[in-house]
């Protein structure tokens, strides 16, 4: 087998991160390339079409649609007022004239002589883009966005909920393998990217809402914890729209796991630095990750360790056991046998050999493991 | 005044019985007593007497005795006179005296010959009155007068005895009712048999929005205070919600003026309840004519002209109803009909998609809203059918049998029970005289039928 | 595209390209015949960091070369074609849901009638159906324009009002598309295909409001030029059309792959589709063919020479297997699990698969786990399908006096399992199941077949291939399916109605090359040996108020089919009840599982 791909996650102290931030419609960018940018920064706005409201004037006045437009008194683009005129019809020889007041706010946008409906548009809503990551403009692509580029530590977690933010990290956990529970989140947390180590209790992403911390990341979180956050089941792992106030990050799974020891202490070296947080998820095609960026100071990428190649299973590289009866353990690749295995539960399976760090050994279909990137 | 008039119509009824107040030699009646009748608000008294012994045909083929006639007296207590018409019937006079006046009295009324019993409908409860027969032959001739006894009082009594049967059905029905419609409540689950007219209602009215014709709605030609004109409304209710929903143009033409009213009401209420009041054209329900045929060829021109892809009639109907559904079928539209018109419904049935057949029609109110009362009561009724269905079964059952057996007591009894107390006024106990009558009849049968066999054997 | 001689063409290659892995199969001209020689599997690469579709094809038409001994792919990393005696391909062929596949929005006028029908006409050309939007659709107009601005499907079909029908709602509909100016998904440099398939009457108005703002507006044939009669076949060609003009050409690395191909892809479900109707149509029978996926679930059937399909987003065993969970909920999950587990632990076992949708049940009662979420998952898929395979709405009902008591609406669903002939499995957790006889199991299970059924699976989702095939070379095509593509796993044989428990369900007799007789009593199965290749005639006597076929207590005969499974005669009646105390379905179920060895015990310990 040449290329045997197994995903993992990314997790780098230095790499060129670059981003695409872009308006949902044609807009204004407002930066310049080579601009430096700061997460706050807008760097591109637009209004979105307002509202659009139909009102059916045919019936409302018992004319045949045709003669809607010759009793209306505000032409197409016109602008009209609350409760202000909008037609009148014709009446019997002058007399008994009926009036239509809109009922909305806006713009006559279209009137229709085949439905007799009359198309009222509200006021534009407008949409304002945020840099989200301090960093370098790469590339403006004139009324659409712009790319930002910038030298950062990067950590994909596993899955999260709640949308873009940023804050200063602060550990709460003392070592990578320790529960997150609320005595350990303080008042000073406020507006910070909280660091746990294993999993997070309900009652610790309760006490960050209330601190008003920015963000909560830790290794692990209970189903049951998640759906009393969200109020709901969640059934698909599309992410990223709730209004918690809170974005919540799991960089390992479900249940009791710690957080990756290198993860953890990565975080903990950049303890006070502003990161940017997006809890969205997105586990389908088009798979998005939440992610917690750190920026850094531009400089050279440090020497790739070249040691392994990219998402390649090799004898001796470190992975994670991402399936039971294993689940969360990590250790070592100790042998790649070639041959399909039948599994205990009867069905054949390319498998690997891995040694965990008490010198166990066990044999894991490949499909049950991540590579941890170094 | 009215009661000047009142008293001479009287006087002109018996007139010929009063014109002379002369006593000839007439037997008087015998055994004449009084008595209130019971299980009534008190207003009625039941005088019974025994036949004048010359109430019998003579040798000429004439009766002596024409007919008796009945006096009555209020008896003074502590209240005083109350009763007007006493003044009339000879007030002051407290007991029937030996001279009495035929004349100056008036009778509370008189019966033929040969009747026993007389009911005084016209009396005050609370009231004692004594009561006297006289017997009057031809030219006003009278005998002495037979007075009752004991005087009377007529007394309300609180519950009819002879109807206990129907109390007691009408609290079950009632339980059950108020049980289901409580049940329904709770959230308990009535299952209601779909009903397919209703079911395509959407489909018939988003026929009509997808062919971009109208809906028709005719709802019968009756007026608001038939019962089926009234359903008819209510499906309209839902025909409308749906016609709202689904963006399409109601036509309703009506009959009746108050009809349409009630149309617009109910349409204009239902197109507010689903959002769309724009969507409301006051002038699509209109008023035709009052004119059965008058309406009928205006209902039929639109259908022709207009062309509705559903056309719904839902109310009473009479000689229109193949007439409209003819044409209506000619035009290709989805018809549902909805009738309970017994006469009509074979060509509802016969020329529409979907017929509602008497009482779907009125259980469509319940079907639609899901409302837990309408849907309880709906479930208590049926239990009350089931009930009826059943006494019906049985007595027709137990009828049967007592004909084709009629010597065997247990069923005869049955039988008697069922037909005088349960659907008759005899109360719960059944009245003694009948019994015996029945005892007596059934005792003959036997007899005979010990009979018989000796004779048979004799023949053997 | 190339256009080949069909009896020069001895070497097949076809891929299917997966939203998680992308198979390859090589068919070859062997021995006078066609046949699936070699196949191959690697995960899709059309996502990021790879973001080029070929790669994936590549490694998995390696992997069939190393197997085959047969050089595919060129050193420029390009499929060799045409083939020579030791390399290359005459023809590859492709289809296609990577990316999510096609993605469509759809309106018309009502929901249950046009809108219906421009919905069939979607799923049955192999879309995903994002939406419908509908004049009775219960939303406000606003909310329905707001809707149609946050999707981003790749294109729009519009339908709507007879032909002559109405004119006014149809225009509406587009009145209210157009304002919302919805984006297409991938990028904006392309405009928005619309597609009009209504009212014939409308076409201008319709035209006039898509004239500005950027749409593709393209008119085909009404879908439902009267109420009575569907016409889907001009709109779905012209999906297929602008899926390959417009949606595949954006997605990463597929204008590459049109270049290798031989034929146009195809949307992986469209093909499916093709290649059951064939079959319903050939051997003039009923099928329900399911592919349960990661993601969603596709249902297709053929009753009566009439096809429908429909695509249960949301029902799938990874990326969606916990909302399977949340919808069907866990007691009815658990129902089916002969053992206690703990929930807590559950829970999170079904958020880490839906997390790692990849990983596989290592362990049986993992398995067995899954296994039951895939039950609940078909089960619901197959009610949604019910639900949707209906005749049409809104047609005039001709009666007589005779139905006075017996009038049925029109929108009846057309599935009717004791009609059905054919049952086919395909997806991962049915096909890929260690023991067929969990795929058989499952299969009654959750779809609850009557009377006498075949069961069949697709062993490696090879429908897709043989599809675009049947367009190409329809006899290869014809013969891969017969031989190689479905595997029969036997017969079913249930007993619809309420047999009492303990007493006779049904009596049996099989003569042929099985003999055996005896009898079923309520709520027990049975499982007959019978192997692939063998037939017999099976003669049944049902217990009164039990049908099998031809009616309540009906004698029937019928011809059965052995497989790698059997014969398998289920006397728990219809609908399917399970005990509703804990202990008591778990023994039953655990009773089930034994009479049809389901899990044969495995003794191979796992740590090394």
């Amino acid at each position: 087998m040449a290329k045997a791909y197994t995903p993992g996650l990314l997790v780098t102290r230095h790499k060129k991160h670059r981003i695409m931030r872009r308006l949902p419609i044609a807009g204004d960018v407002q930066v310049k390339v080579n601009q430096q940018v700061t997460a706050d920064d807008i760097v591109a706005e637009t209004n979105l079409p307002g509202d659009v409201h139909p009102i059916n004037l045919a019936n409302t006045m018992s004319l045949p649609p045709a003669d809607v437009v010759t009793c209306m008194l505000k032409a197409e683009g016109e602008s009209i007022a609350l409760d202000e005129p909008l037609a009148e019809s014709k009446g019997l020889f002058g007399m008994f004239k009926t009036v239509v007041n809109s009922r909305y706010e806006g713009t006559v946008e279209t009137v229709s002589p085949v439905t007799g409906q009359v198309i009222i548009r509200g006021a534009p809503l407008p949409v304002q883009v945020k840099a989200y990551m301090s960093g370098e403009v790469v590339n403006v692509t004139e009324g659409e966005g712009c790319e930002i580029e910038a030298d950062v530590a990067y950590v994909q977690g596993i899955f999260g909920v709640g949308g873009e933010i940023q804050g200063n990290i602060k550990i709460a956990c003392v070592s990578h393998d320790q529960d997150l529970d609320s005595d350990l989140i303080r008042e000073d947390m406020k507006g910070c990217v909280v660091i746990g180590g294993a999993r997070m209790t309900a009652s610790s992403i309760r006490r960050a809402m209330e601190v008003g911390a920015a963000a909560i990341i830790s290794g692990g979180i209970d189903d049951h914890d998640l759906k009393e956050l969200l109020g709901y089941d969640l059934g698909v792992a599309i992410t990223g729209r709730e209004n918690l106030g809170i974005t919540v990050i799991v960089t390992e799974g479900f249940g009791d796991i710690s957080m990756a020891e290198r993860t953890f202490e990565m975080l903990r070296e950049f303890e006070g630095r502003l990161a940017s947080v997006n809890g969205a998820t997105q586990i389908r095609a088009g798979v998005m990750r939440p992610e917690i960026i750190v920026p850094l100071e531009a400089g050279p990428p440090p020497a790739a360790s070249g040691k392994f190649e990219e998402g390649q299973l090799e004898v001796g590289r470190t992975l994670r056991v991402i399936r039971d009866p294993w689940f969360g353990m990590i250790g070592t690749v100790s042998g790649l046998p070639t041959e399909p295995h039948v599994l205990g539960s009867g069905s054949k399976a390319r498998v690997l050999e891995v040694t965990f760090p008490s010198g166990e050994k066990a044999v894991v279909p490949r499909a049950n493991v991540e590579l941890i990137e170094e | 005044m009215t009661r000047v008039l009142c008293s001479l119509l009287i006087l002109l009824g018996v007139a010929p019985c009063i014109a002379v107040g002369q006593v000839v030699d007439l037997a008087p009646p015998t055994d004449v007593a009084a008595s209130d009748v019971p299980d009534d608000t008190g207003g009625q008294i039941a005088v019974k007497w025994g036949l004048s012994p010359q109430d019998r045909p003579a040798a000429d083929g004439s009766n002596p005795v024409l007919s008796y006639v009945i006096y009555r007296k209020l008896v003074q207590t502590g209240r005083g006179l109350e009763s007007g018409a006493e003044t009339d019937a000879g007030a002051g006079e407290i007991i029937f005296t030996s001279d009495f006046d035929y004349e100056a009295n008036r009778p509370v009324g008189s019966v033929p010959y040969s009747v026993t019993e007389f009911l005084d409908e016209n009396v005050e409860g609370g009231v004692t009155y004594v009561y006297a027969v006289a017997a009057a032959g031809p030219g006003d001739s009278f005998s002495p007068l037979a007075v009752a006894a004991i005087p009377v009082t007529a007394k309300m009594q609180y519950i009819n005895q002879g109807k206990l049967w129907f109390l007691i059905i009408m609290m079950v029905i009632s339980i059950v009712i108020v049980y289901f419609v409580f049940y329904a409540k709770r959230g308990g689950k009535i299952k209601v048999r779909p009903i397919a007219g209703l079911e395509a209602v959407t489909e018939a009215v988003g026929r009509s929005t997808e062919m971009g014709k109208p809906v028709l709605f005719v709802p019968g030609i009756l007026d608001i205070n038939d019962i089926q004109t009234v359903a008819g409304i209510t499906v309209l209710s839902n025909v409308a919600r749906t016609a709202a929903q689904y963006d399409a143009e109601l036509k309703v033409p009506t009959a009746r003026s108050l009809v349409m009213t009630t149309a617009r009401e109910t349409v204009q209420a239902a197109y507010l309840g689903e959002g769309r009041p724009d969507a409301y054209n006051e002038d699509n329900i209109y008023y035709l004519t009052d004119e059965q045929f008058g309406y009928t060829a205006g209902v039929q021109g639109a259908m022709v002209r207009e062309k509705p892809a559903a056309c719904f009639y839902m109310g009473a109907f009479y000689a229109e109803s193949l007439i409209l559904a003819e044409t209506a079928n000619s035009i290709g539209a989805i018809q549902i009909a909805g009738t309970a018109m017994p006469s009509q419904l074979p060509f509802f049935v016969a020329a529409c998609d979907y017929t509602l057949i008497g009482e779907e029609f009125f259980a469509a109110s319940a079907y639609l809203s899901n409302d837990p009362e309408q849907l309880g009561s709906l479930k208590g009724q049926d239990v009350g059918k089931i009930i009826a269905a059943f006494l019906l079964i049985l007595g027709c059952l137990l009828a049967t049998l007592s004909t084709v057996l009629p010597a065997v007591a247990p069923l005869r009894m049955a039988d008697l029970y069922i037909m005088n107390n349960v659907l008759g006024e005899d109360g719960l106990i059944p009245d003694e005289e009948r019994v015996t009558m029945l005892n007596n009849e059934i005792n003959e049968l036997w007899e005979a039928q010990k009979a018989e066999p000796a004779i048979d054997e004799g023949a053997n | 595209m190339t256009n080949l001689d069909p009896d020069k063409i001895k070497v097949i290659l076809a891929t299917d390209c997966g939203s998680t892995t992308t198979k390859a199969i090589l068919i070859q001209y062997v021995d006078g015949e066609y046949r699936q020689t070699h196949r191959g599997e690697a995960p899709t690469t059309v996502e990021k960091p790879f973001a080029d579709v070929t790669m994936g094809v590549v490694n998995s038409v390696t992997e069939i070369a190393e197997l085959a001994g047969r050089r595919l792919v060129g050193d420029d990393g390009r499929i060799i074609s045409p083939a020579t005696e030791t390399d290359g391909c005459d023809i590859y062929i492709s289809t296609s849901s990577a990316g999510g596949g096609l993605q469509m929005m759809v309106a018309g006028v009502i929901a249950e009638m046009t809108a219906a029908s421009a919905k069939r006409a979607a799923l049955g050309a192999g879309s995903i159906v994002m939406d419908v939007i509908a004049a009775n659709d219960g939303r406000r107009p606003h909310d329905q324009i707001q809707r149609i601005r946050d999707l981003r499907p790749d294109m729009i079909l519009i339908s709507g009002g007879t032909d002559g029908g109405t004119t006014g709602k149809v225009v509406q509909i587009s009145e209210l598309v157009a304002p919302a100016k919805p984006q297409p998904r991938f990028g904006s440099d392309y405009s928005m295909p619309i597609i009009y398939a209504g009212n014939k009457d409308a076409r201008e108005p319709v035209s006039e409001v898509f004239s500005e703002g950027g749409f593709d507006l393209q008119i085909v044939d009404n879908l439902r030029p009267v109420l009575e009669r569907e016409n889907l076949g001009p709109a779905r060609d012209k999906i297929h059309d602008i899926f390959l003009e417009h949606v595949m050409a954006q997605a990463p690395g597929y204008d590459k792959l049109m270049g290798w191909t031989g034929a146009p892809i195809m949307p992986t479900p469209g093909a499916v589709g093709d290649i059951l109707q064939t079959v319903a149509r050939l051997q003039e029978i009923n099928v329900v063919g399911v592919d349960i996926g990661g993601a969603t679930t596709d249902v297709f059937s053929v009753f009566d020479e009439t096809f429908n399909r429909t695509v249960s987003a949301n029902l799938g065993m990874s990326y969606s297997i916990s909302n399977v969970c949340a919808e069907a909920t866990m007691p009815n999950v658990l129902r089916w699990v002969p053992f206690d587990m703990n929930e807590r632990e559950l829970r999170n076992h079904v958020k880490n698969k839906m997390i790692r949708p990849t990983t596989i049940p290592q362990t049986r009662e993992a398995l067995m786990f899954e296994q039951a979420v895939a039950r609940e998952a078909l089960r619901l898929a197959y009610k949604q399908h019910k639900e949707f395979a209906t005749t049409l709405k809104g047609v005039q009902q001709q009666r007589t006096v005779g139905d006075t008591f017996s009038q049925q609406t029109s929108g009846q669903t057309i599935v009717d399992n004791m009609k059905l002939d054919l049952l086919v499995a395909s997806g991962g957790v049915l096909s890929h199941a260690p023991r067929m006889h969990q795929t058989a199991m499952m299969l009654i299970d959750a779809f609850e077949p009557e009377g006498v059924t075949m069961l069949a699976k697709d062993s490696i989702f090879m429908m897709p291939h043989l599809g675009v095939l049947s367009s190409v070379h329809a006899k290869a095509a014809e013969q891969v399916f017969d031989r190689d593509c479905l595997v029969y796993l036997g017969t079913s044989v249930c007993a619809a109605g309420t047999p009492k428990p303990g007493k006779t369900c049904f009596k049996y007799e099989l003569t042929g090359d099985r003999t055996a007789s005896g009898e079923i009593i309520g709520g027990q199965m049975l499982l007959i040996p019978m192997a692939e290749g063998e037939s017999g005639t099976i003669s049944l006597a049902p217990a009164r108020g039990i049908d099998l076929g031809e009616g309540p207590g009906k004698k029937v005969q019928k011809t059965v089919r052995g497989g790698t499974v059997g014969l398998i005669l289920d006397g728990r009646g219809r609908t399917l009840t399970l005990p509703e105390d804990r202990s008591s379905c778990q023994s039953t179920v655990q009773g089930w599982l034994d009479a049809l060895d389901v899990y044969a015990e495995t003794t191979e310990s796992m740590a090394v």
